[in-house]
């Protein structure tokens, strides 16, 4: 029978990767028969002639060896059935020795895993701790600018804006939309904003707000809005993004630790030139969703202690989600789902139930307004 | 499989006949040319989670490429991507060679192949990385390096030293201890060999005569800088 090497010898004169060799138990002894094309012949090792002990680069193969001098001959055993019967054969007193190796190696094996779990551990327990930290520090980071730096900042970005727009001074629309802004603004207790609006000849439907209180509605939205109301809902949901600072969250994480390290050593210079660097980036900034849902529902509730008919917001969110096709810009970044809406139904719904006062204005009469300022396209 | 070694030295390629729906497996991308019999088929060794692991963990190649000789014998020209020599190695199924990531090119159907984590010292200090090949099976084994390959034999307890990014492949029956290259920590830095492998045998050490590493920072003085 052609039998399959399980063992590698070594010694002097064999070659230096070692010689195969078949070996097998043959009671109180080891038969090795040496493979391959050299003129070795079979030996019979008895367990009294030999030593044994653990070797091999993970200490996982048993090392027979036997001879001395240029007759040394190791013998190299990988085969765990072969190791398995070699312990249960050979005498206690040769495999004393061998336990001991083996128990080793297991405890070593457990470190081992163990080592590397607790790397694995430390290293995941790194990544959750960037991945939700960073939320955190951002808004740690955040809470320690100063208002005045924050108005000087959207300061200069909406005045870079407004010299390239068509500003409204005055009008109808003009006095509507600073009458809706006195309304909510009054509203906010403990408001550290000056809040500033430009109405802006623009057939964009959007409106923005940057950070420090300005804001900036385009006529666009006020056209295809069909009540002051709808109007009032976007504006509060755009000054919420100024008073829970999702601006400058926002900046924060875009211009990344340089800025936060930056705030914390108080150098207004930089952040201001790094503002600059971003300037219309800012206008454009894109709220995450959950800075989005947080201004939706603040701004619902805004809107019900202003005493202004809230559902407005929800049929103006609603009406422009249908008309999703026309990518109307507002929401374009969040289209407004489902789950959105009934979000802002259930807030509703739990909010008291207040009697809304309409405004001053006759909406028809505004939007005319605007109809005759305005080109037709 | 029959492989045979043309253009020894610097820029060496393999030919490896292969018989009648014999397979080899190559590393990805090491196919210069082939017999019109000869299929490529690109095969996860040891299933995609397997291959997953040695991409992600060992930086090995996720795919090996398998060549077939489906249509008929014919033969297949391989050549690694590196200049450097080539070494044929031959598995009888007890020998196995612990390999670093570069050092695969080619293998018969019966040699494993398999990704193995080294320990946290050797993953750090060796400069081999974490994970390793660890080849076995039977069949013929074809490893590239960078430079020349030499041999060296370890009869049982022999030491031998060897600067760690110099390594290609070695026996499992060797163990190996990571030291500084001089008895003091700024003498093993300025002498610039760092660490250092210290091997002990019985078995065989394979290593390369040009050092990756050193080349790419050597070469990087002379790539002009864009911009």
């Amino acid at each position: 029978m052609a039998l399959a090497p399980n063992a590698l010898c070594f010694g002097d004169g064999l070659p230096g990767a070692g010689v195969p060799c078949a070996v097998m138990l043959d009671g109180e002894s080891l038969r090795v028969s040496p493979m391959g094309p050299s003129s070795l012949v079979d030996q019979i090792v008895a367990f009294a002639d030999m030593a044994v002990e653990a070797g091999g680069l993970d200490h996982d193969q048993l090392v027979v060896s036997w001879g001395t001098a240029s007759s040394a001959r190791t013998l190299y055993v990988k085969d765990p059935a072969l190791i398995v019967a070699f312990r249960r054969a050979a005498p206690p007193e040769l495999t004393a020795h061998l336990e001991r190796a083996a128990n080793q190696v297991r405890r070593a094996r457990h470190n081992h895993r163990l080592l590397w779990g607790t790397v694995l551990g430390v290293l995941t327990g790194l990544g959750l701790l960037f991945w939700f930290g960073t939320d955190l520090m951002v808004e740690w980071a955040v809470a320690r600018i100063p208002i005045e730096w924050e108005q000087k900042l959207g300061e200069t970005v909406y005045q870079d804006f407004l010299s390239k727009e068509t500003v409204l001074k005055e009008g109808p629309a003009v006095r509507a939309v600073q009458e809706m802004t006195q309304r909510l603004t009054e509203k906010i207790p403990n408001n550290p904003y000056k809040f500033q609006i430009s109405v802006v000849q623009s057939p964009v439907v959007n409106a923005f707000a940057l950070p420090g209180g300005y804001v900036v509605v385009f006529t666009g939205l006020m056209a295809k809005a069909e009540s002051g109301e709808e109007v009032a809902g976007v504006l509060s949901h755009e000054l919420n993004h100024v008073l829970q600072r999702h601006g400058m969250e926002r900046m924060v994480k875009m211009l990344g630790l340089s800025a936060v390290v930056g705030i914390l050593l108080g150098d207004q210079q930089g952040l201001t030139g790094l503002a600059r660097q971003v300037g219309m980036e800012l206008v454009t900034l894109k709220f995450g969703r959950a800075q989005e849902t947080e201004a939706d529902v603040t701004g619902i509730r805004l809107l019900s202690d202003a005493r202004i008919a809230p559902d407005g917001m929800i049929r103006f969110f609603e009406r422009l989600s249908e008309k999703d096709k026309e990518r109307v810009e507002v929401f374009s970044t969040h289209p407004m789902s489902a789950a959105r809406a009934a979000l802002l139904k259930a807030e509703l719904a739990a909010l008291p139930k207040r009697t809304p006062e309409p405004f001053t204005f006759q909406w028809k009469t505004i939007q005319e307004s605007l109809g005759a300022s305005e080109p037709k396209t | 499989m029959k492989c045979e070694i043309l253009y020894p030295g610097a820029f060496p390629m393999v030919r490896v006949y292969l018989d009648a729906s014999e397979t080899v497996k190559a590393e990805s991308g090491a196919m210069v040319a082939a017999s019109p019999t000869i299929d490529i088929e690109s095969k996860m060794e040891g299933g995609f989670l397997g291959a997953l692991s040695r991409k992600m963990l060992s930086g090995e190649k996720f795919f090996f490429q398998t060549l077939r000789a489906s249509r008929g014998a014919g033969e297949v020209l391989l050549a690694p991507t590196v200049p450097g020599e080539i070494v044929l190695l031959e598995l009888d199924g007890v020998n196995e060679y612990m390999v670093q990531k570069d050092g695969f090119l080619a293998g018969a159907e019966g040699v494993k192949i398999e990704s193995k984590m080294q320990s946290l010292t050797r993953g750090l200090l060796g400069g081999e990385g974490f994970f390793i090949l660890k080849i076995g099976g039977t069949g013929q084994l074809v490893l590239n390096s960078f430079g020349a390959i030499h041999k060296i034999e370890l009869k049982p307890n022999e030491e031998y030293i060897v600067d760690n990014s110099h390594l290609v492949a070695w026996s499992s029956t060797t163990t190996y201890n990571i030291e500084k290259a001089s008895s003091g920590w700024i003498a093993s830095l300025t002498s610039g060999e760092g660490l250092v492998c210290r091997f002990r045998g019985p078995g065989v050490v394979y290593i390369q005569s040009r050092n990756p590493g050193s080349f790419g920072n050597w070469i990087r003085q002379f790539i002009p800088v864009s911009e």
